[in-house]
């Protein structure tokens, strides 16, 4: 991709395009061509002669819902939602005026010319992310200007026993999900004799709207090549393995072009830097099963076994691929390596809490205004990163509860949403930290239905090896499914406890372990929701079809039409200047009215219960 | 020499080896853990969680399974508390509504089961319980003719694609371990059906009993470095003629007290 020439001198200006997977799938490779083409045409006349300017395609810049993203350096000028069209625009601009159709406007409405005045980017703290958006992820010149490389040289002088205590100095907990100390981690497995050792980097993200990792792995795949070298150093490993899942097409190419390249430059192979030291990476691709982040499970998939996890009473550290001590460490976790061997583990510290330190990237999403990934120090406040870099919920809507830590984390209600968020302090409201996603609900969500939506979600990717997670996930699945429709009895909810205590407890593996923690979390903070759902039959948030019909409150109405134009079965009747009416006999609930209404006339009502058998 | 450890189980006082299986300290001194999936011969396959128990280490609790616990400090374990019946029974009313047609599950559950009839049992489910034994046996003898399949609440026990599969000698180990009798094969005197697949029983030279299939026996030929096909071995004289275990065994003592003077201790 990049048509760049190192040994040249860098030319004065860069145009950098957002290429990450978002991006492209808003075209940013046609705008990329676009403005190659415009800078051609501009030719001679143009302020900015075409050799001064580079056309430059990076990673994701974590803002993909305002992409394609284009920035320009060093005038400091970001353009968001950029088309084709608007390709001469741009080039014209450069030297002068920002165009302003593409700048971004913050919740003032007034255009923002630079990134860092960005309210979804001004509050941002990036470590793990530092290098992405600023460099050709396919160029290793560009990793290398940014300071690339430079904390492998430094480790390669170190003993291993050093890079250990630099990296326990940092407190660097790993990313993954458990959060356990990395350095102590190396330290176990530096401590066990046996040879060949293995690094293992873990690409199998799976949470369902968490994307942290593939865009590292897209956007700066040699801070993670790096990262992996220096934790071979660090044990003694010579081989090492990226498991990546084959739904990440871009970030597999990435990081394959990244090993081709830090082998052919020496960063790896039978002689790093003509230090005698050896390192091979290769790349195994996942098939896609949830559970294959797990650990064990990986490992066992490398190993071309099913993908099950085993109990983990023997550390991966003592014995883990091949039965031969191993490291296994999340994509962030090893982002983040360089930049504490380059700044040293104490520096590294001074961010984030007393027990969690440094940064930690979040994936944003939901009902919020402003989604993406946001790289923020640990501490930072549910409500910071909700409403400050989140921009508030959608249309002003209560906020009402946030999922953390994936499918399997836990619902925080709005009481806490002055919560420091770190590992111990999700852990200890029945949440989790998990890989950092946080999806973000109003007051139009039902949390039995989203409970039953992830225990549905689990049970499927369970990999079904032991009793209480498969079969507690699939009767759980069945109690819910029967609350939501309206079939739910006196005592479900206890029974769900109970149920739930079980696999909490006695699970294999940590899937199964967190896999009640929706139901458990959803039921301490919404128990009135469940009560209402069994007892009364009804769904207070309008979401559960099977109880609920919607109507529209004559007084709110101004016949707009949008419910009409939004309804799949178009059952919706109205003209102008009178209310709209919903047909509810054959009203579906699908919420598709009340999401497109702008004036809140769309209200649920209870449906009238016909008798449902069990 | 491993390192002793002297550990706690219900209150009873345990030595042990460093590394040793919690189950099989407990059974060594006579304390009873409810099992399933775990197999003398085929060790803890830690499905199941039938043998649950609580480990408190450090003052730190948790619970574990005992069938592939290793036993690495002094530990106090109970094997029948509150906590672990609640749960054992939970899990064996799991197990029952998984495998309503099984005898054994159901005289386990009411044993020690939870009496929960909100549960639903599973759709098609008859005896099977997931527990592995059969694909562990398969594995260790070396065919992998069957597996585990798919993942989740679909996970099943199958050969490729539920065809009837080359990789199969129709041993009948997988039913042999089988803890409900969910795997059954129909035998004859002539021939045994199995996953699909009915094979043909060799008879012993001696004394003329059907003993092994012949892809079972040409199976464990291989293993020994010999020709597959028994006619040729018996042809070659490097396996004489197919001899069932007990033919076998008779036919080795005579040829070690014909040859063998030294093994023998004149009175």
């Amino acid at each position: 991709m990049s048509k760049a020439n190192a040994s040249q001198s860098a030319p004065a200006r860069q145009l950098l395009i957002c290429c990450g997977t978002g991006c492209l799938a808003n075209k940013a490779a046609a705008v990329a061509e676009a403005l190659e083409a415009a800078i051609q045409a501009a030719g001679a006349n143009a302020v900015v002669q075409p050799d001064a300017l580079q056309l430059k395609r990076t990673g994701c810049n974590g803002f993909c819902e305002n992409g394609p993203i284009v920035k320009i350096h060093p005038d400091d000028v970001s353009y968001y939602k950029v088309k084709p069209e608007h390709a001469e625009a741009i080039i014209a601009s450069i030297g002068g005026e920002p165009y302003q159709a593409l700048l971004y406007r913050g919740d003032d409405k007034q255009p923002v010319t630079r990134q860092q005045d960005n309210p979804f980017y001004a509050p941002q703290h990036k470590v793990a992310l530092r290098n992405i958006g600023q460099i050709d992820p396919l160029a290793i010149e560009d990793y290398l200007t940014s300071g690339g490389y430079q904390a492998l040289r430094k480790a390669l002088a170190m003993p291993p026993a050093r890079i250990i205590e630099e990296v326990i100095a940092s407190g660097l907990r790993g990313r993954g999900g458990a959060g356990f100390p990395t350095g102590i981690k190396w330290q176990t497995c530096a401590g066990y004799q046996p040879t060949p050792k293995y690094v293992v980097c873990n690409g199998d993200e799976g949470d369902p709207g968490a994307f942290m990792d593939r865009s590292i792995l897209e956007g700066d795949p040699h801070s993670v090549v790096e990262g992996l070298t220096i934790a071979a150093l660090a044990i003694g490993a010579e081989r090492g393995f990226f498991y990546i899942r084959d739904e990440y097409g871009l970030a597999l190419h990435n990081v394959q072009a990244a090993i081709q390249a830090a082998t052919a430059a020496g960063y790896l192979g039978d002689d790093i830097l003509g230090s005698g030291r050896k390192l091979h990476l290769e790349i195994v691709r996942g098939g896609g099963a949830f559970v294959c982040g797990e650990s064990t499970a990986l490992m066992a998939s490398i190993e071309g076994k099913v993908g099950e996890p085993r109990a983990k009473y023997v550390r991966s550290a003592e014995r883990g691929l091949w039965d031969m001590p191993t490291v296994l460490n999340n994509v962030e976790t090893l982002a983040n390596i360089p930049y504490i061997i380059a700044n040293g583990g104490a520096a590294y510290a001074k961010l984030g809490t007393e027990g969690s330190k440094g940064t930690k990237v979040f994936s944003l999403v939901g009902k919020v205004n402003r989604t993406g990934l946001v790289e923020v120090e640990m501490g930072a406040t549910l409500r910071h990163l909700i409403y400050d870099i989140g921009g508030g919920i959608k249309r002003n809507r209560p906020f009402k509860a946030v999922q953390t830590g994936g499918p399997s984390g836990g619902c925080i209600p709005a009481e806490m949403l002055d919560l420091a968020v770190d590992f111990d302090s999700l852990t200890a409201k029945g949440a989790m930290m998990g890989s950092g996603g946080m999806i973000v609900m109003d007051d139009h969500d039902c949390m039995v239905e989203v409970a039953r939506y992830y225990v549905n979600f689990l049970s499927e990717e369970s990999c079904g090896k032991c009793t209480p997670c498969r079969e507690g996930l699939r009767q759980m699945l069945r109690i819910l499914t029967d609350i939501t429709e309206g079939r739910g009895q006196q005592g479900d909810i206890e029974l769900l406890e109970r149920l739930a205590n079980t696999i909490k407890d006695a699970s294999l593996c940590a899937l199964g372990k967190s896999a009640p923690n929706p139901v458990l979390s959803t039921i301490k903070h919404f128990r009135a929701e469940y009560e209402a759902h069994i007892n009364e039959h009804s769904c207070p948030a309008g979401v559960c079809s099977a109880l609920c019909v919607y109507t529209i409150a004559a007084e709110s109405c101004t016949s707009c039409s949008a419910c009409k134009r939004a309804c799949p079965l178009g059952i919706i009747s109205g003209e102008k200047g009178v209310p709209y009416s919903i047909d509810s006999e054959r009203c579906i609930a699908c919420g598709s009215c009340r999401d497109a209404c702008r004036f809140d006339a769309v209200r649920p009502i209870k449906k009238e219960r016909q008798v449902v058998a069990s | 020499m491993s390192q002793q450890l002297t550990i706690t189980i219900d209150g009873k006082q345990c030595t042990c080896e460093k590394g040793e299986y919690l189950l099989d300290v407990a059974k060594r001194n006579g304390i009873f853990i409810p099992t399933l999936c775990h197999h003398e011969g085929l060790g803890g396959i830690g499905s199941c969680r039938v043998c649950i128990c609580e480990v408190v280490a450090r003052g730190r609790s948790q619970v574990v399974t005992s069938c592939i616990y290793p036993v690495e400090g002094e530990i106090e374990v109970f094997t029948k508390n509150e906590r672990i019946k609640e749960q054992r029974a939970i899990i064996l009313a799991l197990l029952h509504h998984l495998a309503p047609a099984s005898e054994t599950i159901s005289q386990m559950a009411a044993f020690m089961g939870a009496d929960l009839p909100r549960l639903a049992d599973k759709e098609g489910g008859e005896k099977c319980i997931l527990c592995g034994r059969c694909t562990t046996a398969c594995e260790q003898i070396g065919t992998g003719a069957i597996a585990k399949c798919g993942r989740g609440v679909t996970k099943e026990i199958a050969t490729p694609y539920h065809q009837p599969t080359a990789e199969c000698i129709g041993c009948a180990a997988c039913a042999n371990v089988c803890p409900t009798g969910e795997i059954t094969c129909e035998q004859t005197d002539e021939s045994v059906t199995i996953w699909g697949k009915t094979f043909e029983y060799l008879r012993c030279s001696c004394c003329g009993e059907p003993f092994a299939t012949r892809e079972q026996y040409e199976f464990a030929a291989s293993k020994r470095h010999l020709p597959a096909d028994p006619d040729t071995a018996a042809a070659t004289g490097q396996d004489p003629e197919p001899l069932c275990e007990a033919c076998e065994k008779r036919a080795t003592a005579q040829r070690l007290a014909k040859n063998s003077i030294q093994f023998v201790v004149e009175p």
